[in-house]
């Protein structure tokens, strides 16, 4: 390379200089480019000693409770150090999907139903099934849960998480608001229209609902629109045609969109759920769903005593039907080195002590059959009455389609903002959920083609 | 070897140009407005502006559950509680260490490439230059995997090493672009008359040019930092110990999936802010006229 010098010096020492310089440059940039990759990978059963690497799926609140769990374990297991990283929720499946294509998974990780199929079709995960056959597990846990993991684990039949708790939509009302009302407990839909009707003032700023119409919205909705319909499963007997776009849906979602600027905030519009929760804990609006995890933050925001939470009303004929959470569990990463100290980890973590301990604190329903009779879920009564209706027969749970690779792409990024407009009266409830369902029903055909 | 003449012609840096005068017409209408249609707009503008933050300040002053518009009784509990059940101290320490390196390592690295750019010429110049701004298109999420590879080769997985080196490599292209348009700003007369006087060509550089970069160093460093602070995503893949973890990671994990504590979240939030806005209000004066004189093309 011919190297001028922008000057009248010369001489081999400023050319060395500059090439040096220039150099140093050149290298640092190309840092940023790489070939090949090292996937997810076999790793071992290993000594059953030493550290494991644990990745909390949802880090930050929930991270003294595990901290808690896994002192616990290291007591009772005092060779085995377990490494706790917290990873936020909204950033896990990034981090997964990072590290099994350049490697760096941990050993355990937080497998919820919802990012199951994904890490389970990189082949990222180990099965458990004989795993928990030979556990002190073994048929403590409880079957609906087990069978939710299995089904969302991406048509295999193979258990790739062993259930830890279950989420349950919930119906928080300020009882406060509804005794000065007048109004009765808003356990049927009917009751609930009425309701959000009848809490709203919007000269004095007061609502009867907050819906959400941002991040999340579109299971929000599935959950009222089922919930009102009656109908019971996701898809028709076929198999593979949704029934989201069933013209009782369609009428469901009318009526629940119409609620939008009439008895809600029109800031509504882009709701995430901490939004949604901040204003319905700092503001007077008679009516909210969500899920159990919220249940703690009303309590410390406007005391036990102002509200409830109640599962879903019950549509017609009184039968109540909800869309189903994702349950949550942990998976054995395939690359993990130490497969024995992490199985060792997840079967203590998912024992009726630790479980009881971890759900106590999380408010959700524990996936082992005698951390469901602690004393501690008689007391929080969202808790106890979603884990009553998600036992006792009142419910039918309509199981969304985890497993379809496409499903968090399809309930996110490609409707949420379809939502918004149906909410702002830009397109009608026919036309999203007839889109809705053209995706659903192709993802369903792709997956039934792979599957064979 | 091709020799040009010195480019002697160049302009002196921006910071000693005079402001023009400005036309008496708009003085005068300037100084005629009434002080309420310059005062009015400029207030509505702050109150936008500020009241984010006042929102953030309340939360995270007044206790949880209060509703009131003003945070009283102030209370530093979400403070306490994220500093050290959240662990803001370390991640504040660790966010300081890959602030204060990723702006030497980037100064230090822009500063060479800068002089060689503006004081060389060789036959790929022009390709090079179009190279680094064509880097600035790319995203870093882009070259994460690859990044991520390269650094689990070096076993520099969950070292804040791995965080600094990717955060220079992102700050170089714009950082020595500025740096070396600064240099071709000084004259090249006086680094001349520096070898006249015995100087060898970095001593010239050192004693002659570097105190002339003052406003560009300060602008490019201040930036590197900024940036490095702020920035997510290469300490959420890279580091995977919770000790090594930086203040915006730390942040993130405030939110969980289903559950939220407004007050912690704004107490993070402030103590976040706080050194950025420290930094500006120091070299604030420095900034405005480094990024003016780096934009001149020398």
């Amino acid at each position: 390379m011919k190297i001028s010098i922008l000057g009248n010096s010369t001489g081999r020492g400023r050319r060395t200089s500059a090439a040096v310089a220039l150099g140093a440059v050149l290298a640092l940039t190309a840092t940023a480019c790489g070939d090949g990759g090292s996937g997810a990978g076999d790793g071992g059963e290993g000594s059953g000693k030493g550290e494991i690497i644990f990745w909390d799926n949802n880090g930050g609140v929930r991270t003294d409770i595990w901290k808690e769990i896994i002192a616990d374990f290291e007591k009772a297991n005092p060779d085995i150090d377990v490494q706790y990283v917290g990873i936020a929720s909204t950033e896990y499946q990034s981090k997964v999907d990072t590290a099994i294509q350049g490697g760096g998974l941990p050993d355990v990780g937080g497998v919820g139903a919802a990012m199951l199929a994904g890490f389970a079709a990189q082949g990222a995960l180990d099965p458990l099934d004989d795993r928990l056959d030979g556990s002190s597990l073994n048929g403590k846990l409880n079957k609906d849960m087990v069978e939710s993991l299995r089904a969302a684990g991406g048509g295999d039949d193979k258990l790739y998480s062993v259930p830890t708790s279950a989420n349950n939509g919930v119906l928080y009302y300020r009882t406060d608001l509804f005794e000065k009302a007048g109004l009765e407990e808003p356990t049927t839909w009917d009751r609930f229209f009425e309701a959000a009707q009848k809490l709203t003032d919007k000269g004095a700023n007061k609502f009867g609902y907050t819906i959400r119409g941002g991040a999340g919205s579109i299971a929000q909705a599935l959950d009222a629109m089922y919930g009102q319909s009656g109908i019971t499963s996701f898809w028709d007997s076929t198999g593979k045609k949704t029934t989201v776009d069933d013209p009782k849906n369609v009428k469901a979602l009318e009526e629940y969109a119409a609620l939008f600027k009439k008895v809600t905030p029109a800031a509504d519009l882009n709701n995430d759920f901490t939004k949604m929760v901040a204003q319905w804990d700092s503001g007077e609006i008679g009516m909210l769903n969500h899920n159990l995890g919220s249940y703690q933050d009303h309590v410390k925001a406007l005391g036990a005593d102002t509200f409830r939470g109640i599962p879903q009303p019950t549509g017609p004929g009184g039968k109540r039907v909800q869309v189903s959470n994702p349950v949550d569990g942990l998976g054995l990463f395939k690359s993990s080195k130490n497969k024995e100290a992490a199985w060792k980890f997840i079967e203590f973590a998912a024992s009726a002590q630790s479980n009881s301990k971890f759900n106590e604190s999380a408010g959700q329903v524990p996936a082992h059959l005698d951390a469901a009779k602690a004393e501690w879920i008689a007391k929080a009564e969202p808790t106890k009455l979603a884990a009553d209706a998600l036992t006792d027969g009142s419910t039918t749970i309509v199981q969304l389609p985890y497993y379809l690779p496409d499903w968090n792409t399809i309930s996110k990024a490609e409707n949420e903002p379809n939502f918004q407009k149906v909410l702002l009266g830009d397109m009608s409830a026919k036309d999203f959920l007839d889109g809705l369902a053209g995706q659903l029903n192709e993802a369903q055909a792709e997956w039934d083609e792979q599957m064979g | 070897m091709i020799t040009k003449e010195a480019v002697v012609a160049a302009p002196a840096p921006a910071a000693a140009v005079p402001e023009p005068p400005r036309p008496a017409t708009k003085r005068r209408a300037w100084d005629e407005a009434p002080r309420w249609q310059i005062y009015l707009p400029l207030g509505v503008y702050l109150v936008f502006t500020l009241v984010p933050f006042y929102w953030i300040l309340l939360f995270a002053l007044r206790p949880a559950g209060s509703t009131s518009l003003v945070p009283w009784p102030v209370t530093s509990v979400h403070f306490e509680k994220v500093w050290t059940d959240r662990s803001f101290g370390t991640f504040f320490h660790n966010s300081v260490l890959v602030g204060v390196a990723t702006l030497i390592m980037t100064t230090l690295v822009a500063l060479a490439g800068g002089y060689a750019l503006a004081r060389f010429d060789f036959k790929v110049k022009r390709a090079f230059m179009l190279a680094l701004l064509c880097s600035q298109f790319v995203p870093g999420a882009l070259l994460l995997v690859p990044l991520f590879e390269i650094f689990a080769e070096l076993q520099m997985i969950n070292s804040l090493g791995s965080v600094i080196i990717a955060e220079t490599v992102f700050q170089l292209p714009l950082s020595m672009i500025l740096i070396s348009n600064f240099i071709k700003n000084v004259p090249y007369s006086l680094e001349e008359a520096a070898w006249v006087d015995g100087c060898n060509r970095f001593r010239a550089f050192r004693v002659v040019v570097l105190p002339l970069l003052r406003p560009g160093l300060i602008a490019v460093g201040s930036f590197a930092f900024v940036h490095s602070w702020n920035h997510f995503l290469f300490a959420l893949m890279f580091l995977n110990n919770q000790e090594k973890q930086t203040i915006p990671v730390g942040l993130n994990t405030l939110m969980s999936a289903d559950s939220v504590d407004l007050g912690a979240l704004a107490a993070g939030g402030i103590i976040a802010a706080v050194p950025v806005v420290i930094v500006f209000a120091f070299i604030q004066k420095w900034l405005i006229t480094g990024f003016s004189a780096g934009a001149v093309k020398g």
